[in-house]
């Protein structure tokens, strides 16, 4: 409902009892009169009105007539009250519904032939359904177009001013950046300040606006509406998983929307704990990939003059050829793949049965290695899960938020929304404890803005206070007291004082958010890429669980530790078992019975419960000529991991690399196998979003050229090498997964998991406590910066930089991002070059100011290779999980 | 190869009873299946019949139908109604006009819009020169079909000074969707009206020519009187309307009975045959071309002098060109109309009008929007087949093509 | 009464009487003028009302009509109409078909492209004879549409007026589509 929602989880709204047309309806106090019309399934025209936002009332429309009153009313500002009698219909509301049209009409251009909007447009929709004809004293605005924008043009000729542009983005995005302004004569949106408008562009703006007046850039005049067709599937850029429509003209995608319009105004304020169905930068304006120019259009295979194109049925015969002969004469333990976690579930399910049953091999992984394995191991091991616990509505009605080392409003936009409505709509209290001045932290209530690299010792600190000042529940901990007193004991080893001095927080601080954490009623915990993807993210993970337990977090409704996905298909890489530690479930590789029910399903035995290495291995190995054989699905290590790391080498060592990618990336150059693969737009299958929702995807093109999907291929290689995988199509990968992991798909509704942390606590807990808790931080060399490798708002991984809207939105600059503080210090204020040096080398570059960059700390959008800052940090290695750490450094910077 | 064999022997099979004729082969005596059509010249079009002969005799006829089966309804549901008109003209192509006046005045129906009076003269005036047309085309080719050639060059003569008429009227000769959901599209001009007026003069004394050709002719007689007789009871069975049901001396006449249009304030009468055979039919044709001529006569002397030919409805009918360009709710009106549609309320609707050829009937069903949720076609030229069989046993080959020629079938409306 | 309808009927049939009333009917159309022509030697007049083929116009200083708005494919019951538009790139903020496409094979001459069109770009004009050995040429672009338009101009203008399409020179002029100007290029350099 528009009003913010008077029912919460804390306050309970009486119920008040008005009729509405004759009928006799209840609700509740205080929310608005249009919503409780619309309840009633009655449709009452309104231009200004989107259940996101408070009601605004400025188009006039919603006009109803309340007994006692003489004249109508708009129904959307008014508030229901007990015993109101409300007629909404009739010939004197239609008149006046009218004339509020007419009014709007009057200033309107004629602007219908070229209008984006036309045949999409509210007001087009108003003026023919009232019937208006002949209209007097009709005139016309001339307001230049706004094209400042890079994204969104501004006709404010066509503006009806109903603010809903405004409204949602303060209320819903709560970024601010537009606003009325009196301008020619005539009330106009412009951008905060009448400036070329510069924001998040998640373009919801867009997405509300009634008429044509916001328009998108990227598909300026190509397209009318109707002639578009329209295809509902599920971005992938990141976990959140949003529903988008890719809307496509012949082969060409024009734009992409979402279920956030102007058309579904209708709805409950409540249900947006579930997503207000708008899209982020990203998923609406980064889809020129799809048909980008660079796709690989045909198998190319690498002869003496290089990599030519080769019809696929050869390029199937050479490549399962070669992988057969190296499998005979190395064995199978010389093969390794690795694929993206932005296939589908179905292909990482075809993908790891190949690697296993057909190549006999147990050296694969996916990029979820990359830092989310981190959690998916600290919470199996823990807490008998497999990711993250709340759903987004639990987030939402939360309230207390802990957000460490997760600047989700960059990496998962919309599910940051989900935090921005607990702190706007419900007044959640949120502590962001990051090293970074992040979108979150700016509106938290608590922001904690920590030396780089110290989210870990921040968190063991939580701990310590959260039993210093005992803090523990009762309930909880009383199923395991041994575990308590081990952690207690532990703890000794922390010293407030020295978290507070590698944190540079003040000890009360440290306290206070423990006592907000452990005293809300509902307290969630958001880890993100500052925990997993930084050197002991698997020990400070478990840290987080040990926090959420003595405070009693763990089983309670509402609470729990959730995390963010930075690829959008990484839970659905765990879940499908690819990993070498994990069969499809994800099940332990190492249980025997597990193995003996796949090796059953799939008519094959698995390689032996020992063998199996992950990524770091896998590439340690080819270096060391022990691999010879390399598969890569839409992995790039090349232009992934630093220089230091070796990629190079271990890739010239290879007897065999097959690269499966849209793209011909740096990797792929290096291949003996190119094959071209699709996009998400033209797969169909499932992907598992952060929250464990199975969402689908869906064909919106046919493949580009000869490209092919990634599971057609493989089970090509499989048909090649004598072995047949039976599927025809998505559907039969689908049944073989409900058939092994019944319920999995669960008609996409994340499944109910119960965390029980019972067994962890009870078995080996008090040993391994101590060696984590004991484990002090050694702090590094002595240069003064820490480096950071960030995610961009405008990007996801490198797959955002082949979409040329996002780059225009945010090219690279190239420079080196730090805080204006810094900048000053360092006599850089009007830009400059810098020297930056690591153990690793040391490379010049240019500096930009950046207000999210604290002092102290520089950043570099990790999406970017050019100049190679990633080569600059060290690879470090998880000793338990084998997540490679490679997103920051510490650096000395001097100018030049 | 076995079965052959025993067909060999039947054929050849020796009369016991007539030794003599040991050596000579028995001729076999059986029904003769024979497929008429669909590549044949009388048939209108792409019509097959397959027929059971007993020597010359028709015991069984069999219409297969289809051959020029272009999911005409099918289309409708894919496209608004207003855009649904040019595709009546293809039904019974050579009467588009009463075939778009049938549909509008479905539409019309369902979306419960007046028709503006000048609009209705005008849609009756043209939808009776079209029933002229589609009588002197039946006349000329039923004759051609029974071997007076002469006749179809005179029908066709006069058809042709119709059919200039149409083209200057809407801009062609044939596929003419010059209805319109509301009205007609443009009104008639002043060379328009003079040369109705002069048809109107010029044509009575050429339909006693045709009957000078045919009312005595021998061959003409001996092959339409007591042919294809169909009881009045039967055609009502059968569910044959128009000229074909009339000629077995049931007086139904949609003009007269709905009175649509401007009927009810023009005098005529609908003649009525007494016997049911071919004969009555080509009858009652005539008759009814002398009977438009006096309904065009009354309706251009009824004519309001001025007034607007389509209504003024924004939610169904299109604005004035003039007003689009300058208006921005007439734009907006424009735009609505032919990108989305109007916006139908639910529901079903048929609606039958007096085409030439019998009821013209469109069912539409409309769950809401801008397009047809289902629309069928009640096509007379369909239902009249249905008769064909009872109404041909017993006759001989030659006059199957003069039967289905009698109900004056089209293929187009027919396969739909 | 009987016997003389007997008589006149049995030398009715004797005769051939009825023969005789046809022929004179026949042979008196000897002294006609054939109501035939020779057609590639002699022409119909068109009516202006005439639905031929479909051209685009120009407004007299040569700036092209058509801004790609794609009504008329929308219109189109046979869907024989593409249009594909853009924004100009010389001209900013202005939307022009870049292609423009009418298969005058599938398309059935209702006029309702021209009826949609708002700013009347599209015609019809008297051409009826494009037959051709080769279909492909039946694809008609925005070239040759153009050309159409141009060289039958007067016809497409007579069209216009005789399905009240336009209704004089003074309003043709005054319903030309205005483009937006934008806002000062100088400043638009985003973030």
């Amino acid at each position: 409902m528009g009003l913010k929602p008077v029912t919460t989880p804390d306050t309970e709204a009486a119920t008040i009892v008005l009729n509405i047309d004759g009928e006799t309806v209840t609700a509740k106090e205080g929310v608005s009169l249009y919503d409780v019309i619309s309840s009633m399934g009655k449709i009452v025209p309104a231009m200004c009105y989107h259940y996101t936002f408070d009601p605004f009332g400025s188009c006039g429309m919603c006009l109803v007539l309340q007994e006692g009153k003489k004249s109508p009313v708009r129904s959307c500002t008014a508030k229901a009250a007990e015993g109101m009698v409300i007629r909404t219909d009739g010939e004197d509301l239609f008149a006046a519904r009218k004339k509020a049209v007419e009014k709007h009409l009057s200033v309107h251009p004629l602007d219908c032939p070229v209008c984006d909007a036309d045949g999409h447009c509210e007001l087009q929709d108003m003026a023919f359904e009232h019937q208006v004809t002949n209209l007097a004293n009709a005139k016309q605005k001339n307001i230049p177009e706004d094209t400042r924008s890079l994204v969104l043009d501004f006709n404010m000729n066509r503006c009806i001013a109903c603010g809903e542009c405004i409204n949602i983005c303060k209320d819903v995005q709560r970024i601010d950046a537009l606003q009325f302004m009196k301008k020619g004569g005539f009330t106009q949106v412009v951008a905060k300040g009448d400036h070329a408008l510069d924001c998040e562009f998640c373009g919801d703006c867009l997405a509300v606006c009634p008429v044509g007046a916001i328009t998108n850039k990227f598909s300026k005049y190509v397209y009318k509406p109707w002639q578009l067709r329209k295809t509902t599937t599920t971005c992938t850029y990141c976990g959140d998983g949003c529903q988008m429509y890719v809307e496509t003209k012949d082969t060409e995608v024009v734009r992409v929307t979402s279920p956030l319009s102007w058309k579904n105004k209708w709805g409950d304020r409540g249900d947006t704990v579930n997503g207000h169905g708008g899209l982020c930068v990203r998923g609406r304006f980064g889809f020129q990939f799809i048909d980008s120019k660079d796709r690989l259009k045909e198998p190319l295979v690498r002869n003496e003059t290089g990599l030519v194109p080769t019809p696929w049925i050869e390029a199937l015969d050479v490549t399962a050829g070669r992988l057969k002969d190296i499998k005979s004469r190395y064995g199978s333990e010389a093969i390794a793949g690795l694929i993206t976690a932005r296939c589908t579930n179905e292909e990482l399910y075809v993908f790891q049965r190949f690697m296993r049953t057909v190549l006999g091999t147990n050296n694969l992984d996916s990029s979820a290695r990359y830092g989310h394995m981190n959690f998916v191991r600290a919470a199996h091991h823990a807490l008998g899960i497999n990711r993250t616990m709340n759903t987004s509505a639990d987030l939402t009605k939360a309230k207390a938020v802990l957000v460490v080392g997760a600047n989700v409003t960059e990496t998962n936009p919309v599910a940051s929304l989900r935090v921005k409505a607990a702190i706007g709509t419900y007044r959640a209290s949120v502590i962001v404890v990051d090293s970074m001045q992040t979108n979150l932290a700016r509106l938290a209530s608590h922001p904690v803005m920590v030396k780089p690299g110290s989210e870990g010792t921040f968190v063991k600190g939580l701990v310590k206070s959260a039993l210093e000042q005992d803090l523990i529940d009762p309930d909880a901990t009383a199923q395991a007291p041994e575990a308590l007193s081990a952690l207690k004991a532990a703890a000794q080893a922390v010293s407030l004082d020295a978290v507070a001095a590698e944190t540079g927080i003040p000890v009360e601080t440290i306290q206070e958010a423990a006592r907000i954490f452990a005293e809300a009623p509902r307290s969630v915990i958001l880890c993100g890429e500052g925990i997993v993807r930084q050197p002991d993210g698997y020990n400070h993970t478990l840290s987080l669980v040990d926090l959420a337990w003595v405070t009693g977090k763990l089983n309670k409704p509402g609470c729990g530790i959730n995390t963010f996905t930075e690829e959008g298909n990484e839970q659905g890489a765990v879940d499908m078992g690819v990993a070498p530690e994990f069969l499809p479930g994800p099940v332990s590789y190492a249980q025997a019975e597990a193995r003996q029910k796949f090796s059953e399903a799939w008519g094959a035995t698995l390689p032996d419960a020992q063998s199996g290495q992950s990524l770091v291995e896998i590439l340690a190995d080819c270096r060391a000529g022990k691999i010879k054989a390399l598969y890569l699905v839409g992995e790039n290590p090349l232009g992934t991991l630093p220089k230091s790391f070796g990629v190079e080498e271990a890739l010239s060592h290879l007897e065999l690399l097959i690269c499966q990618d849209p793209f011909l990336t740096e990797t792929a150059q290096y291949a003996h196998v190119v094959f071209p693969a699709c996009t998400f737009a033209e797969k169909d299958g499932t992907v598992t979003n952060q929250e464990g929702m199975v969402q689908f995807l869906r064909p919106a093109l046919d493949p580009l050229g000869e490209s092919a999907l990634d599971w057609h291929i493989m089970v090509g290689l499989a048909n090649g090498m004598g072995h047949s995988l039976p599927y025809e199509d998505t559907q039969d990968i689908q049944a073989e997964i409900r058939k092994v992991l019944p319920g999995y798909y669960n008609l996409g509704e994340p499944r109910p998991v119960v965390a029980d942390a019972g067994a962890y606590l009870r078995n080996g807990y008090a040993d391994s406590v101590r060696a984590r808790y004991a484990n002090g931080r050694t702090q590094e060399s002595g240069r003064p910066y820490g480096l950071k490798l960030i995610q961009l708002i405008y990007h996801s991984g490198k797959l955002s930089t082949k979409a040329s809207g996002l780059m225009d939105i945010s090219p690279n600059t190239g420079a080196l991002r730090m805080s204006l503080e810094e900048c000053e210090r360092l006599g850089l204020a009007e830009g400059g070059r810098v020297r930056v040096t690591s153990d690793q080398g040391s490379l010049e570059l240019g500096v930009q100011a950046d207000v999210n960059v604290l002092p102290g700390t520089c950043a570099f959008p990790e999406h970017f290779n050019e100049p190679p800052v990633k080569d600059l940090v060290r690879v470090a290695v998880d000793p338990v999980t084998r997540v490679p750490y490679f997103k920051s450094a510490r650096v000395t910077i001097e100018k030049i | 190869m076995a079965q052959l064999e025993d067909q060999r022997e039947t054929i050849y099979k020796v009369d016991p009873a007539h030794p003599e004729t040991k050596d000579l082969p028995i001729l076999r005596t059986e029904e003769l299946l024979l497929n008429m059509g669909p590549q044949h010249p009388a048939t209108h079009g792409v019509l097959k019949v397959i027929l059971d002969l007993e020597g010359e005799r028709i015991t069984k006829s069999t219409v297969v139908m289809g051959f020029l089966h272009r999911g005409v309804e099918k289309l409708a549901e894919y496209g608004t109604y207003h855009q649904f008109i040019p595709h009546t003209d293809r039904l019974d192509y050579v009467c588009a006009m009463y075939n778009n006046f049938a549909y509008c005045r479905a539409v019309e129906k369902l979306m419960n819009v007046t028709v503006p009076e000048r609009a209705e003269y005008l849609r009756t005036i043209v939808a009776e020169v079209q029933r002229i047309i589609g009588h002197l085309f039946w006349l000329g080719t039923q004759a051609l079909d029974i071997g007076a050639m002469t006749v179809f060059f005179y029908t066709f003569r006069d058809r042709e000074i119709l059919l200039d008429w149409f083209d200057e009227l809407c801009g062609a000769r044939l596929t003419t969707s010059w209805y319109r959901i509301g009205g007609v599209e443009r009104d008639l001009t002043a060379s328009l009206e003079t040369k109705i007026r002069d048809f109107l003069a010029y044509f009575p004394p050429k339909i006693d020519e045709y009957v000078v050709f045919l009312e005595k002719n021998r061959i003409w007689l001996a092959r339409t009187v007591g042919v294809a007789v169909i009881s009045a009871e039967d055609a009502l069975g059968y569910g044959l309307s128009g000229p074909t049901l009339r000629g077995s001396g049931v007086d139904y006449d949609l003009r007269k009975y709905e009175s649509y249009g401007a009927y009810p304030k023009c005098e005529f009468s609908v003649p009525v045959g007494k016997n049911g055979d071919t004969y009555d039919r080509y009858w009652i044709r005539i008759e009814e071309m002398r009977e438009s001529i006096k309904i065009i006569r009354q309706c251009m002397d009824q004519i309001p002098k001025e007034g607007p030919v389509l209504a003024d409805v924004p939610s169904v009918t299109l604005p004035p060109k003039n007003r689009v360009f300058t208006n921005l709710e007439s734009m907006i009106q424009q735009f609505k109309l032919f990108s989305q549609g109007f916006d139908a309320p639910p529901g079903e609707i048929y609606c039958g009008t007096e085409a030439h050829k019998g009821e013209l009937g469109f069912y539409i069903v409309s769950t809401g929007g801008g397009k047809p949720y289902r629309l069928k076609i009640r096509s007379p030229s369909f239902i009249h087949m249905g008769a064909f069989d009872y109404m041909a046993k017993g006759y001989m080959i030659a006059d199957a093509v003069t039967i289905f020629g009698s109900y004056d079938i089209v293929m187009g409306e027919c396969d739909r | 009464m009987d016997t003389q309808k007997q008589t006149t009927r049995l030398l009715d049939a004797v005769l051939f009487r009825e023969i005789w009333k046809a022929m004179k009917v026949t042979f008196k159309h000897m002294f006609h003028r054939p109501m035939t022509f020779q057609y590639p030697r002699e022409k119909r007049t068109i009516p202006d009302a005439h639905r031929g083929a479909l051209g685009l116009l120009r407004y007299d200083n040569g700036q092209e009509r058509c801004v790609g708005c794609d009504l008329c494919e929308a219109a189109c019951p046979s869907r024989c109409i593409k249009v594909i538009s853009e924004e100009d790139k010389s001209l900013p903020l202005q939307r022009y078909a870049t292609e423009f496409y009418i298969d005058i094979t599938k398309c059935v001459f209702c006029g309702y492209c021209v009826e949609a069109c708002p700013v009347n770009a599209l015609a019809m004009t008297k051409m009826y004879e494009y037959s051709t050995h080769d279909k492909r040429t039946l694809m008609f672009d925005k070239q040759r549409l153009y050309e159409i338009g141009e060289k039958h101009l007067e016809d497409a203008k007579k069209y216009l007026y005789a399905h009240n399409q336009e209704q004089d020179d003074e309003e043709s002029r005054a319903y030309r589509y205005h483009f937006p100007q934008p806002i000062g290029k100088t400043g638009a350099s985003g973030s």
